[in-house]
Parts: C-alpha cells; sequence; structure tokens
C-alpha cells in the first residue's frame, strides 16, 4: 500500500478516507466551515485546503473532499497560508457581521479585507457554505430551502420565496449554521418545533437534543420526542453520528421511577407574572421589553450571549436601559396586593451591573418606593443613587415601540412632570406568583394554600416549615417571596425537621386520630371518599374501613360523615364527649 | 430496416450509384440556425416554388437543405454543386434569377458572389475563396452534401459504415485506435480520448453510461444540426467499447433545431436497425436519450452536466473520482465532447495512422474554431491541430477589418487568455494554447484591434464569468465579483496603484483555490493582459487615459476649431444637444453634458472631431 505523507507524518494511504479524516485523527487542525461529519462533503468553503505535492508539482485541495491517496500533503505550508488568508479576506468582505469569520480570521492574522462589501448580498453573516440546504435534504429528506439564482446573486430560500409548505420547522438549518446566519422564521410562520429554552427565558431555543441547564443534575442529555426529527419523521439521527462515545440510543423509553420516602421538603419555586399578560407594557410583543430574569440570562457569563447585554431584536448592545419596578405587585386591582420583596433589590443589582459593563450607558429606574430590606442591600441601593443610575419616582403607564427604540410613557410623581423616554431596552420587575409546578405539586397532595396559592404553613409564626401534613415541610418561594438568604434558611431548617422525624425509632403521632368501630362499620366507603388525606381504605375482602394511623392528621372528617357511627376520632368518643360534658355542666 | 452490415453496403452502393449518375445541378441551401435567422428557410421556399414554376425536373435540378457551412457572417449561403458555385448574402428577390440565370441558363450573376475583402478580387468557386482555402474540413465538409434530417444522406456518404467496422473488431482493439490516433477531448481540456474509454473498460459494473457533451455554443450547435449522425455513430461506437448499454445526449433547450435534428436521427437510426436491439446483428443494443440543458456557461462543466441530467442544478462537484469511475447514478460514465464524438467514425474508417498524420506532434487532427471579432471572415472554421494564429486571422479570417491593427486575440471562450501580437506564430494546439496563458476551452477565438482596450475586454470577460459563475465557492463566487469591482475602479479612473497586485493576487486565490474548471480559468483574462499588456493598465492608472478610447470617464471628444467647418452634422446627431454653434462657423462639445458616445467622432467629415 502506498504512503501518504501529511505535515511529515507517514500513514498508510486509504483512499476511502479524505485528508481531512487523517489529519483530524492525527491530531492536525484543519479549518472547516462548510463540513459537517454527518453531511457528505461538499466542497465550498474552500477554507479547508491543503497543499499537495505530487511529482514535484504543488496543488491545492481541499481536504474534505480530497482522497487519502498516496503523496505528500502539507497542511501549513506558505502556500496553504496564503489561500486561507486570502478566503477569509473574501468573507470578511461578504459576510462581515458573522462573528465567528471575524474570530477565525484573526486566528490568521487577518484583521482587515481590502476587499468591498457587496451591498446587494442578501445575509451579512451568510457565507454560503450550504449547510442548512444540506442539511434539510440530506438529513431531514425534506428540502425545504434551497439555493436560488447564481454567482454572487445566490441566496438561500424556499420555493418562490413564499412561506414553506414542507418544512418541519426542525431548526436544523439554523443549528448548523456556523455564522448564525440562518432564521427558521424565514421559511415558516407556523410554530417553530425547537422549544424556546425555559432556562434561558426563551431568549434561544433548546434543541431537540439538550442538557436542561449547565448544572442540571442529573447533568444528562434528552431527547424531546415532540420536536426530534428522528422520531418525528424517521430521518435525522446526527446526534448519533457526533456521540464519540456512541451513548445515543434512540430505542430507550420514557419511564415513570417511583419511590417511597419518608417525609417530602417542596421546594418548587416561583413564577413571574407574565409579560403577556401584562398589555399596557406589550403584552410580550415589543421584542425589547423583557423581564427581569431574561436580563439575568444577558448578564451571565454562561448565557445565551456569553456575558455581552445584547437585546433581543436586533442583537443590539443597549445604549439605555429602563428597569420597571413593581410591575403587578402591590397592585390589587391588577394584580397582585403583596409586594413581591426582592424585586427592588434585584432590579438595583441588575441597573448597577449594566452600568459596570456598559459605563457609558444610561440606566433608568422606575419606581413607586425602593424597599431593599435585607442585610447590605439598603447600603448597595444608596450607593448605585450616586451616579450610576438614574431613579424616577413614577409607575409607567404604557411602554412603546418607536422606531427601533422602546418608549417609556410615565409621570415623575417627584417634579410632577410627564415623561417619554426612549430607551434601547426595558427590563421589567413583574410580581412574584407561585410557580406552575407548586400549583399543581399542591393540588395532588392536598395541601391547603392561601389565596394567592402559596402553600399554607402550620402556624405563620410557631411552625413556619411544616405544611397541613405531617412529613411535608417546605423550602423557598413555595411558602412567598423571599431572597436567596432568607431560602437558604428555611431550606435547612426543613432539613433540620426531616432528619429530627427520622432520628426516632419510631414513629410519634398525636392520639387524636380516627379509629373504625368493625363491629358496625358495613364497609360503605363514604368516610374512604370525605378523607383528604387518603387515611381510611375499606378492606374490600373484610367489608370494614381500615385507619392508616401514620397518614391520619385526625381532621374528623370521616366521623362527621359516617352513616352507622363506626368511625369515630380517639379520645373523641361521643361517651367521652358525653362525660366530658356531664362533667363539664355538673354544679360543683 | 437493414439488418447487418452487408445490407447497410448495398444500400450505400446504391445511394452512391444513384449519385454518380445524376447530372443535373444541386443547390446545397445552408440551413443552419445563423442563416435561418437571415432568411434562409425563407429562401429555400422560394427556390422549391421558383423550380415548380419552371417545371423543372428532379433530373435537372435538386435542393439540398443541409446544416451550417461555415461562414455564417456572409449568409444566408449556398453551394451550386457540381460546380460548387458560392453565393452569399441572398435576398429573397434574388431567387428568380438563381433559377433563371444559373440553373437553367448556367450563368454566374455577379452581385451574389464573394468579394474578397482582402484582395478585392471576386471569386465564384467555392474552393477558391482563401476562408475555406486554407481549412481542413473532415468534420464538417459532410454538412454541405447531406440533409440531417435524412439518414439515406448520411449512409449514402458512408456513414455508419464506421459503425459496422467496429462491430467486427474487439472492443479492446477499438480503443488501442483510438489511442493511437492521439485524439484528445474536444470540451477543453485534451486529455485523451483512448485513456478515457479504456478506464471506463476497466470499470466492473453491469450498468455505465456514455454521455455527449452537446451543451456548447456554436460549434456544437452547427455539429448536433448539420450532422447528429455523425455523433450518433461515435455515441455507439463508445458505447460498444466500453460496454455501455445507454447514451444521453446533453443539448441547450434553446437550440430547438439540434434537438429536432437529434430526434429525428434517433429515430431513423432505430428504424433502420442502427440503433436499438441486436444492432447490425451484432448482438450489441444500445439505446440514446436526448437530456435538455437549461443553456447555462457552467453546464456545460461536466459534473454539472452530470447533475442536470439527474435531474438536479447543475452545480459543479469536487471530481477527484472521475466520471469514468463514478459518474452519472454514480456508475462509470464516458461523457465526451460533441465534436470528439464525431471524430470516431472517421478514426475508425481511415485508421489511427491516417488521423494522426493530421496536426501537431500532441494535438492529432482538426479542430473547430468559432472565429469572430475584427476580422474580415467570420464564422466556423476547421483547421488543422497546430495551425498557427496568423495563418488563421489574417488567411484564413481575411485579415483585419478595415486594415486596422491587430492588437489581441483571445482564445478558448469567455475564460481564455488575450494573445499578443508577438504571439501570432503560436500553433493552435493544447500544449501550445496552455504555454501561452490561455485555453482550447470552448475554442472560440475573438480577435480585437487598436480600438479595443485590453482592460475594458478583460472586465467585460470577467463581468460575464461572475455572472455565469453557480456561486457554489467562495473564491468564483466573491473573488470575481471582487476583480469586477477593482477593474470598473480601474476604467471609471478610480485606480489606484495598488489594485495591480490586488489582481494578482485575486487572479492567483481565484485560479487555485475554486472549485471547478470555470473558476480556475477565469482570472485567464485578467492574468494574460496583466502580462502582455501591462502598459494598458497603467495608462489607466497613472495618467487616467484609455489609450484605445474606450473607457469613458477617462476620455474626451473636443472639436478642433481649425479643422472645424461648421457643416452642424455634429451638432444635429448629437443625442444629449452637447454641441453648440453657429453654421459655418466652429463648433464646440459642452463637456458637462456629453455622454461620450462618440456619434461626433463617427460622423465628422473632416475628422475636427478628437478623442483625447
Ligand atoms: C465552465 C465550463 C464549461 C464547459 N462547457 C463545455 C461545453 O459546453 N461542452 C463541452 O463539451 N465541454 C465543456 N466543458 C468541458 C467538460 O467539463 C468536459 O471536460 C468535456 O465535456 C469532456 O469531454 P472531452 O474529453 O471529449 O473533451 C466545460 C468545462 C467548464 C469548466
Amino acid at each position: 500500500m502506498g504512503k501518504l505523507i501529511i505535515d511529515g507524518l507517514k500513514v498508510d494511504a486509504d483512499p476511502n478516507k479524505t485528508v481531512l479524516d487523517v489529519a483530524r485523527d492525527l491530531g492536525i487542525e484543519i479549518p472547516t466551515l462548510c463540513h459537517h461529519k454527518s453531511l457528505h462533503p461538499f466542497g465550498s468553503c474552500r477554507i479547508c485546503v491543503v497543499e499537495k505535492i505530487w511529482k514535484g508539482e504543488s496543488t491545492l485541495q481541499t481536504a474534505c473532499t480530497y482522497p487519502a491517496w498516496e503523496g505528500e500533503i502539507r497542511t501549513n505550508s506558505e502556500m496553504v497560508l496564503r489561500a486561507r488568508k486570502f478566503i477569509l479576506k473574501l468573507m470578511l468582505a461578504s459576510a462581515p457581521e458573522s462573528e465567528e469569520i471575524c474570530k477565525l480570521a484573526e486566528k490568521y492574522q487577518v484583521f482587515e479585507t481590502p476587499y468591498k462589501h457587496n451591498p446587494k448580498k442578501w445575509n451579512n453573516k451568510c457565507i454560503m457554505c450550504g449547510l442548512c440546504v444540506r442539511v434539510c435534504d440530506e438529513i431531514m429528506n425534506i428540502s425545504a430551502i434551497g439555493f436560488a439564482k447564481r454567482g454572487s446573486e445566490r441566496y438561500i430560500a424556499t420555493p418562490l420565496d413564499e412561506y414553506s409548505e414542507t418544512c418541519s420547522t426542525c431548526g436544523a438549518c439554523e443549528f448548523v449554521c456556523p455564522t448564525n446566519a440562518i432564521n427558521v422564521s424565514d421559511w415558516t410562520d407556523r410554530e417553530i418545533k425547537p422549544h424556546p429554552s425555559i432556562f434561558e427565558r426563551g431568549l434561544i431555543s433548546r434543541p431537540a437534543v439538550s442538557v436542561h441547564f449547565p448544572q442540571a443534575v442529573p447533568n444528562i442529555p434528552f431527547i424531546d420526542k415532540d420536536v426530534c426529527m428522528h422520531f418525528l419523521n424517521d430521518s435525522c439521527g446526527i446526534c448519533e453520528d457526533v456521540c464519540v462515545p456512541e451513548a445515543i440510543d434512540f430505542k430507550q423509553k420514557d419511564k415513570i421511577e417511583e419511590f417511597d420516602v419518608g417525609a417530602l421538603v417542596i421546594a418548587t419555586g416561583f413564577d413571574l407574572y407574565p409579560l403577556m399578560e401584562i398589555p399596557e407594557y406589550g403584552g410580550g410583543k415589543i421584542p425589547d421589553v423583557i423581564d427581569a430574569l431574561q436580563f439575568e440570562r444577558l448578564l451571565a457569563a454562561s448565557g445565551p450571549t456569553a456575558g455581552v447585554v445584547k437585546r433581543p431584536s436586533d442583537g443590539k448592545i443597549p445604549e439605555s436601559v429602563a428597569f420597571i419596578h413593581c410591575v403587578r405587585s402591590r397592585d390589587p386591582e391588577h394584580g397582585v396586593a403583596y409586594c413581591s420583596k426582592i424585586c427592588c433589590t434585584y432590579l438595583v443589582k441588575e441597573a448597577m451591573l449594566y452600568k459596570q459593563a456598559m459605563p457609558n450607558g444610561s440606566a433608568y429606574s422606575f419606581y413607586i418606593d425602593i424597599r431593599t430590606g435585607g442585610k447590605g442591600y439598603e447600603e448597595f441601593y444608596q450607593r448605585t443613587k450616586e451616579d450610576w443610575v438614574t431613579f424616577i419616582r413614577g409607575k409607567p403607564a404604557r411602554i412603546v415601540q418607536n422606531g427601533d427604540k422602546v418608549q417609556v410613557w410615565s409621570a415623575d410623581t417627584l417634579s410632577g412632570e410627564s415623561i417619554k423616554l426612549d430607551v434601547d431596552l426595558v427590563v421589567l420587575a413583574p410580581a412574584i406568583i407561585p410557580s406552575a409546578g407548586s400549583v399543581k405539586i399542591l393540588k395532588d397532595l392536598r395541601l391547603a394554600t392561601d389565596e394567592y396559592g402559596w402553600i399554607k404553613e402550620q402556624h405563620l409564626k410557631l411552625r413556619p416549615l411544616e405544611s397541613m401534613i405531617a412529613g411535608i415541610f417546605m423550602a423557598g418561594m413555595v411558602q412567598y417571596p423571599k431572597d436567596i438568604t432568607d431560602s437558604v434558611a428555611q431550606a435547612s431548617g426543613a432539613a433540620a425537621k426531616v432528619l429530627e422525624l427520622f432520628s426516632q425509632p419510631e414513629l410519634k403521632r398525636t392520639p387524636t386520630i380516627a379509629s373504625v368501630d368493625t363491629e358496625i362499620c358495613v364497609g360503605c366507603g363514604y368516610c374512604e371518599e370525605t378523607c383528604p388525606y387518603e387515611a381510611i381504605k375499606v378492606d374490600e375482602r373484610k367489608k370494614v374501613a381500615e385507619v392508616n394511623a401514620a397518614l391520619c392528621e385526625g381532621c374528623g372528617a370521616c366521623a362527621a360523615s359516617c352513616p352507622s357511627g363506626a368511625a369515630q376520632h380517639k379520645n373523641f368518643f361521643k361517651d367521652q364527649i358525653f362525660a366530658m360534658v356531664v362533667e363539664a355542666t355538673k354544679d360543683y | 430496416m437493414i439488418k447487418n452490415s452487408q445490407q447497410l453496403n448495398a444500400f450505400a452502393k446504391e445511394i452512391q450509384t444513384k449519385k454518380e449518375k445524376y447530372k443535373g445541378k444541386t443547390i446545397a441551401i445552408c440551413n443552419g440556425s445563423s442563416c435561418r435567422a437571415l432568411g434562409a428557410d425563407k429562401i429555400t421556399q422560394l427556390i422549391r416554388d421558383e423550380i415548380k414554376k419552371h417545371n423543372l425536373d428532379v433530373d435537372v435540378v435538386n435542393v439540398l437543405t443541409t446544416g451550417c457551412h461555415g461562414f455564417c457572417e456572409r449568409g444566408p449561403l449556398m453551394i451550386i454543386q457540381p460546380e460548387e458555385i458560392f453565393y452569399q448574402k441572398i435576398k429573397p428577390e434574388d431567387v428568380p434569377e438563381i433559377i433563371t440565370e444559373t440553373i437553367i441558363d448556367d450563368r454566374i450573376i455577379d452581385k451574389l458572389i464573394y468579394n474578397d475583402p482582402k484582395t478585392k478580387k471576386k471569386i465564384v468557386y467555392k474552393p477558391d475563396i482563401s476562408f475555406y482555402k486554407k481549412q481542413m474540413r473532415l468534420l464538417f465538409e459532410s454538412n454541405e452534401h447531406i440533409n440531417p434530417k435524412k439518414i439515406d444522406d448520411y449512409i449514402g456518404i458512408g456513414g455508419y459504415s464506421a459503425l459496422a467496422k467496429a462491430l467486427t473488431m474487439e472492443p479492446e482493439a477499438i480503443i488501442e485506435e483510438i489511442l493511437k490516433a492521439g485524439l484528445r477531448g474536444r470540451g477543453g481540456g485534451g486529455f485523451l480520448t483512448g485513456w478515457k474509454w479504456k478506464f471506463c473498460r476497466n470499470e466492473k459494473n453491469d450498468t455505465k453510461y456514455v454521455i455527449c457533451n452537446a451543451a456548447g455554443a456554436f460549434i456544437a450547435r452547427s455539429i448536433s444540426e448539420g450532422n447528429p449522425h455523425s455523433v450518433i455513430e461515435g455515441m455507439i461506437i463508445g458505447a460498444y467499447a466500453i460496454g455501455a448499454y445507454k447514451g444521453y445526449i446533453y443539448v441547450r433547450h434553446g437550440y430547438p433545431l439540434a434537438i429536432e435534428n437529434f430526434n429525428l436521427a434517433i429515430e431513423s437510426a432505430k428504424e433502420f436497425g442502427i440503433l436499438g436491439q441486436n444492432i447490425l446483428e451484432s448482438g450489441f443494443d444500445f439505446e440514446i436519450v436526448i437530456s435538455r440543458g437549461c443553456g447555462e456557461f457552467i453546464a456545460g462543466e461536466s459534473s454539472a452536466l452530470i447533475a442536470s441530467i439527474e435531474g438536479k442544478a447543475a452545480i459543479p462537484r469536487p471530481k477527484h473520482i472521475h466520471a469514468t469511475e463514478k459518474g452519472l447514478w454514480n456508475r462509470p460514465t464516458l461523457l465526451n465532447n460533441i465534436e470528439t464524438w464525431a471524430n470516431i467514425p472517421f478514426i475508425i474508417n481511415r485508421g489511427a495512422d491516417c488521423y494522426a498524420s493530421v496536426g501537431s506532434e500532441k494535438s492529432k487532427g482538426t479542430k473547430i474554431f468559432s472565429l469572430v471579432g475584427k476580422v474580415n471572415s467570420t464564422g466556423l472554421i476547421e483547421v488543422p491541430m497546430g495551425i498557427t494564429l496568423r495563418e488563421v486571422i489574417f488567411d484564413i479570417g481575411g485579415g483585419m477589418i478595415n486594415g486596422k491593427k491587430f492588437k489581441a486575440v483571445q482564445i478558448g471562450g469567455p475564460s481564455g487568455g488575450l494573445v499578443p501580437e508577438s504571439l501570432l506564430d503560436l500553433h493552435l494546439d493544447f500544449d501550445s494554447l496552455k504555454e501561452a496563458g490561455t485555453i482550447m476551452g470552448s475554442s472560440e477565438m475573438i480577435v480585437f484591434d487598436e480600438d479595443n482596450c485590453m482592460v475594458d475586454t478583460a472586465k467585460f470577460f470577467i463581468k460575464y464569468l461572475m455572472d455565469e459563475s453557480c456561486g457554489k465557492c467562495t473564491p468564483c463566487r466573491e473573488g470575481l465579483v471582487q476583480m469586477h469591482d477593482i477593474l470598473c475602479q480601474i476604467t471609471d479612473g478610480k485606480g489606484r496603484e495598488e489594485h495591480l497586485d490586488m489582481l494578482q493576487e485575486l487572479a492567483w486565490g481565484i485560479a487555485n483555490t475554486s472549485l471547478c474548471q470555470l473558476g480556475k480559468s477565469a482570472p485567464n483574462p485578467v492574468l494574460s493582459t496583466l502580462k502582455y499588456f501591462k502598459d494598458e493598465y497603467e495608462t489607466h492608472i497613472r495618467d487616467k487615459k484609455c489609450p484605445a478610447g474606450v473607457c469613458k470617464a477617462l476620455i474626451e471628444y473636443i472639436i478642433d476649431s481649425e479643422k472645424c467647418i461648421g457643416c452642424t452634422l455634429c451638432a444635429k446627431r448629437c443625442p444629449v444637444n452637447a454641441i453648440s454653434g453657429e453654421k459655418k462657423n466652429p463648433h464646440e462639445i459642452d463637456p458637462m453634458i456629453c455622454i461620450k458616445c462618440g456619434i461626433c467622432y463617427e460622423v465628422c467629415p473632416v475628422n475636427a472631431v478628437e478623442r483625447k
């Protein structure tokens, strides 16, 4: 067999492999843009050119398409570098807005291009690598998009530039694009399959296979069968191709795990009042009006913008941001009557972080009054007032789109003036409300809640960790709005309560629970229906009701509903009560 | 239905004897697309009507509608045989005269004969015309003798006898013969055809294909229209040699006559038992299908063409694996240019040695070129490989129009290089052309004279290539736009010194990193002009002048008041009223209004308008 010498390393020539395969196996880095492991080699971007020397003659060949024939290959020679720089300069001119191309160019010491940008170019990030078109065709078998026109006018389009009927909205085109140039919503007006990422608050979408969020436990990816094209269309399977340890198994089934536990701590968190239900602030339709948690993700280094605050509409870094306090909090008419407690502090913090990232930007804060109770919080707030954030006392009446700006209509209740302020971005602090998960689990567990849906504690002051059911504890916002410090404290307390419970050899209950007189009981089942704790059950064989002493809370509902008087409250038997009554009414 | 080669032979003999016995005249009217566009079909009809009117018997005269004769510029053309009287630029009103004078009375009509622009001599007979004299028309000659719609005509001139012969040969022997003949691909690349056949033969695969690339422009059209059977015969021989059972002819959708003639030829060949099952009782089956192409330039590139036949967009793919191994539908595929195919019958009939005696050392046989531009005689010419440029331009082409000075000739189509006067003795063959920085390509030759600006010319071709680029790969798609932009700046007077280096770098990059041959050869017009006409670029950039007076931004028209006689002709013809002046007094051009169309320059009777 012939030999292939690649950057001086000698390997067996193998025409079934490409030079790129061989180089990567050897750990030699060759840049690629239009290459994708799961797609047929295309050879359009030309960035992977390498020098082939054969019979003393040098030619440039694309590593992604060129068979690993015998001969010599140089991946980093002068000729190769000249060619790559040339290609990158052309790309810088044609896709000037692509950060990825800029970065790659910098790696090759190309910092500017002598060439002109073609103003008629359809998209200033696209490098026409065709990955989107090819993935739609080769992987999804759909071909909803293709190349239109030719030469420098070539662009990516659906047939006749109309919304595609065949587009599956899977989003693979967007996902494979190496320069972030593609938007599925350009091809279809239907709902896009990849759901918005919940963790990223909808700022980006979540692929069909993903990990919930970086610190998720367990930190294992899952496949979303509702959107995965492999399950919907019997196509795709790219994840299988790229997974090195071959961990993808499409045959796995969902399953529900059941655990027997001795205690529960409910810590199901909170939601923010939905933007959609705040019509005067755009009702979620103004892209640059976001909530504080979205802004939190924009500030996060692990967030969708890698910590650079970019507004959702056009990715621009906002030069002015308005922060609105008390949106639907302390507003019994439209929202909730309570104070959400944490918003003032976090919103002041977000304004500060924004100012630190954009010292020349302007931050405005609209408030009713600022409540920054807590250790060190007030001092922090006072500092932001110095010259970081402009505080305007007033609750905005409306927020509207104004060109590419967002306009906040408000009054300054200190000066009595009315204000219309144009900003690049508005961040709202909507009221904190029980999470959908809380609502569901509290209902399933038949735990009592207050008028807003917050879990009821056994005693607000004396037993603030226990729910109305023994063995079920609470921590955090499931109870009412509180900050991290308070949540951690409460969670520690709940954990201690659980340990206390488990440290006893036997479960001690108050003796005032239900009992059934099996002589009288006929097993009619009335008690079973009424019991809120599922603590009383009819034994089908014996036809009598039996009480589970561990579950019974001694509420007395069964006793009250029992038609025969078989169900009774221990220590509150009728004759005991009568005896007590007699005793109590005796003359002394 | 012809069953075997004996019957074919007998049939051919029959036709030939009939022809030999024929004592009347034959009017061979060119009905190629060019002549048709100039009214050839109307003239054909009129000739027929006139013959009827005079009650002339077929023994006296018959009409032959043929394919292209090559001298398209002079159309509509006719040749009256057996004398080979050459009539040109025939108008409908000339027809009665042709019949009464030439056919009935044997008199030459003076106004219809060819007037040599160089020698100013009138020439009656076709072989005496310098345009034809230096040609060697191995393929094209038969165009004048057959009606492409009639298979009988083709068989009559010995058609399909090569096929009959080939079918008695071993496939390997046929391939040896083609190799020995030294035939190289006429599609431009010049790859040894025999090698291609051999590779394809050696592939072990039950299904193989042959393809005829007739995607080209004038040459492909004139062969398709004028002698489709020669191509079909070549293809059957090729298919037999490599073991293919199906062939495709890829023709431009925009050439309906070519498609019609191919269709007719295929049908009649089938009827004759020359195509289809058990061809000439050899046991060999072969069918041909016509595939219509979109007519894009890139569709002629072999991998794009194959994609197009497969029903995909005509976009090239990397060709490290040759079509002979994995071509159409990933099967071994023998793809040859139409002219390559048309050469096959000749080689089989006359033998490799005879064929190889024509041409230069490494390029054998003849080659058809399309000769256009600033020469006196333009059209399609067939010359032996190795002929010099000078012979083509000054003998066949009859020299430069109006005695202007030759400047350059572009060879090989839009991506060919421009060759200067110093290289006029260049031999026209694959290797010499490559050495001179151009290509055989599509075998088009465009001659430029002193009035052509080389920067502007390069810009023109780059614009064409930029528009025809499929847009798949970065260097061709983006690079050509940048090249064009720089050339525009230079011709607009905004050229900068660094533009020359930028053009060089772009040319290097595009040529070395493009995916297909279109991109790889696209920089040729720029590279060759930078090499041979650098001074023109420099004058544009440094002096902001266009020596040829073409680039509008760099020229101005001025009326020499000494010379101007005030005839007002220029003022009257100026489309934007930029010229003012009293009658009989010197006129003036207002440079702010002037659009530099040059009409004043052309109409001035005393050459008082100067271009600077
Ligand atoms: C841009 C481009 C256009 C081409 N156009 C044609 C064409 O019109 N006709 C043709 O026969 N070959 C054309 N070719 C060459 C073909 O790719 C191929 O080499 C040729 O058809 C092979 O046949 P041959 O070996 O008989 O020459 C073209 C090549 C390129 C790069």
